[in-house]
């Protein structure tokens, strides 16, 4: 009861005070983008440079279609840990399909298809047969691992020749910007749409509140299960393509950090806009974030386990802030699995 | 009446468990007869020494119903720490209470943080095990510790033996004997129950659910540290990647256990883990591929959960093949 009341008071149009605080928890992560690049610049003015900016935006470019699903089903109230292992799957496929002479599209086409396959069982049997959601994505991430690394015996698949995406990653505009940032953008953008304006979005924050009574009003809440997994599994897929593209080759091994670096901009992109909630635009700027913070700690010449510390650190905070919001604004916060 | 049932059903899992073990152990026998050697046996009883400790912590968590991720990164900070000890001079029985003091403090935040400040269980534990991870690196920026563990009698725990059986395996039975007697014979164990549960029942109980959820978190570690200690007994030296290979068993083993035994517990996850070790064991033998092994025991645990599910048994009651057992529930209500 006292959820909806003070949801209403927090609507845009309250007072003065009441919009400073919505510009605020809409603006500070971009603005932490803006301070920790200028951090950086001055520093080492080399993150500015047009090959660095364009190997952000690729790396951007990647991050943002692995999590693309992953948010919604975090936002759902579930929890996918498989969506890097399908992405390595998808990787690979494509590398091996390649290697048996297959022809790009169709190997781009394996790829989606296992992604979906792997999405929409993840999504029956959470959603259909009510298992726990990690143990689940778990065994998935495990199968499509060891998938992966048998289809390369263990090693990497060399790809040889350039597919109809390598226009897509090479940079234009005096080499700062590679094309795919711009289907990438449309693509959230499009998702933003859907969580912001239909039903459907509506749905999935609700379903993180209370699954029963959204059941119970009639949703297919089992349909919609389905269908997150699915889309979580084929965007994974997508990105796994993207790095094939990218890396020219497919490598088995590659999943492996993206768990924690998905989860990292989900939650970090949870407190942005919607506050304890992971949503689309949040998830795009944490993505920034991370791929700022990935370059500069680059370019400071910090080891890998600093950045893999201070990236824990961040997301633990992120999360204490967020529940701590969530807790004060009375909307329970987010739940994970199970 | 309905208790004898109980018991009845009870022995009859855990017959059908036994049966599981032999049968799996005969088929592994019959295609290579090496798996019944002294030497595969005893790789056996080292192998599953480990992951029986990392699965026991486990346990632990999962009664309360939470999960715990981050048990590959304590793993390794733990085994870098113990090594980084060891390599100092100390003693190894000062190394091993270090190693597990950290393992208390690393378990007891995330434990409090989940308990009593409500982070969400899964996030928190990657988020814990990622920076532990991390931290591994700080001793040696990566490279192996090995100085001194000839000297330290580490090894020890590896090689002695005592009445015929490997060191690593007395330290399993006792810390799984001492663990089943406080989960099932004290009012201890069955808070950790009740706070599983029904968290807000057990609180008008008067049981601390919080304290339960942070010592499941705490114990959880502990368990992982002794994992990890017999992992580098095993081996003599420390790396970063020691305990990598120690979570997927662990969720594997205790999962499937429950899922045979009707429910999570201390003798669920022996049998559970005994037969993971098993088949990760007997497929190394017949030359299966390393690079499978994660594939087969996560394949397991799905099949497992799947097969032993409430949604798989309805569906199935639903086709009409398991009516008598209905109504022989009925039949026990009059």
């Amino acid at each position: 009861m006292t959820m909806t009341y003070i949801d209403k008071t927090t609507r845009p149009g309250g007072t003065l005070r009441r919009r400073m605080a919505r510009l605020t928890t809409d603006l500070w992560l971009p603005a932490a983008v803006v301070v920790l690049t200028l951090a950086v610049a001055s520093v080492r003015p080399q993150i500015l440079d047009a090959g660095n900016i364009a190997a952000m935006l690729k790396s951007f470019s990647v991050m943002a279609v692995m999590v693309l699903g992953l948010t919604w089903v975090i936002a759902a109230g579930k929890i996918d840990v498989s969506f890097m292992q399908v992405a390595a799957l998808a990787n690979m496929i494509c590398a091996w399909s390649l290697a048996q002479g297959w022809g790009w599209g169709a190997a781009i086409g394996a790829a989606l298809a296992a992604g979906l396959v792997v999405g929409v069982v993840n999504g029956l049997l959470v959603s259909a047969m009510r298992l726990p959601a990690l143990i689940v994505t778990i065994s998935t991430a495990g199968i499509c691992a060891s998938i992966a690394a048998a289809l390369g015996k263990g090693t990497v698949i060399r790809i040889e020749a350039p597919g109809p995406l390598a226009p897509l990653l090479d940079p234009v505009l005096g080499g700062a910007v590679p094309p795919v940032v711009v289907p990438v953008l449309l693509i959230a953008a499009l998702a933003w749409v859907v969580q912001e304006r239909l039903a459907m979005g509506r749905y999935i924050y609700a379903m993180a509140q209370n699954e029963a009574a959204v059941r119970s009003v009639g949703v297919p809440v089992v349909g919609l299960g389905v269908l997150l997994f699915a889309l979580s599994g084929v965007s994974a897929a997508a990105a796994g393509v993207l790095l094939a593209e990218h890396l020219a080759s497919g490598q088995p091994m590659i999943g492996g950090p993206y768990l924690i670096n998905g989860l990292t901009v989900v939650l970090l992109g949870g407190m942005m806009v919607r506050v304890g909630k992971p949503n689309i635009l949040g998830t795009l700027t944490a993505t920034l974030f991370i791929g700022v913070l990935f370059s500069g700690t680059a370019l400071l010449g910090l080891p890998d386990y600093q950045r893999q510390i201070i990236q824990g650190a961040l997301l633990l905070i992120g999360l204490a802030v967020a529940t701590l919001a969530a807790r004060h604004h009375g909307t329970g916060g987010h739940r994970d699995g199970a | 009446m309905s208790r004898l049932n109980d018991h009845f059903r009870g022995a009859a899992r855990v017959l059908g468990f036994v049966a599981l073990v032999l049968g799996v152990g005969a088929v592994f026998a019959l295609i290579e007869p090496r798996f019944l050697s002294h030497a595969s046996l005893s790789g056996i009883a080292r192998h599953m020494a480990a992951n029986g400790l990392a699965a026991l912590g486990l346990t632990f968590v999962v009664i309360v119903r939470k999960f715990d991720l981050s048990i590959a990164g304590i793993a390794a900070f733990a085994a870098m720490s113990m090594g980084a000890l060891i390599a100092a001079g100390l003693p190894l029985w000062a190394a091993i209470m270090g190693g597990l003091a950290l393992g208390a403090v690393l378990g007891a935040i995330s434990g409090i943080a989940i308990s009593y400040f409500e982070l969400p269980d899964i996030v928190t534990t990657i988020a814990v095990g990622s920076i532990c991870g991390g931290l591994a690196f700080l001793y040696t920026g990566g490279r192996s510790i090995f100085q001194n563990f000839f000297q330290s009698g580490i090894t020890d725990l590896n090689d002695a033996r005592l009445l015929g059986l490997g060191v690593s395996l007395w330290i399993l039975l006792a810390v799984y004997a001492a663990a089943w007697f406080v989960m099932s014979r004290t009012r201890t164990g069955m808070a950790f129950y009740a706070t599983g549960e029904n968290p807000v029942a057990a609180h008008f109980s008067g049981i601390a659910t919080r304290r339960f959820v942070a010592l499941a978190y705490v114990l959880c570690a502990l368990c992982t540290v002794l994992a990890v200690l017999l992992i580098l007994a095993e081996s003599g030296n420390a790396e970063t990647n020691k305990g990598a290979n120690l979570m997927m068993p662990a969720y594997a083993g205790v999962f499937l256990g429950a899922a045979v035994m009707g429910g999570t517990s201390v003798v669920a996850t022996f049998g559970g883990i005994l037969l993971i070790t098993m088949l990760l064991d007997g497929f190394a033998l017949m030359g299966v591929p390393y690079y499978y092994s994660d594939g087969v025991v996560s394949l397991i645990l799905l099949g497992g959960v799947i097969a032993f599910s409430d949604s798989l048994r309805e569906w199935i009651t639903g086709l009409g093949l398991l009516r008598p057992r209905a109504a022989r529930k009925s039949e026990n209500r009059a």
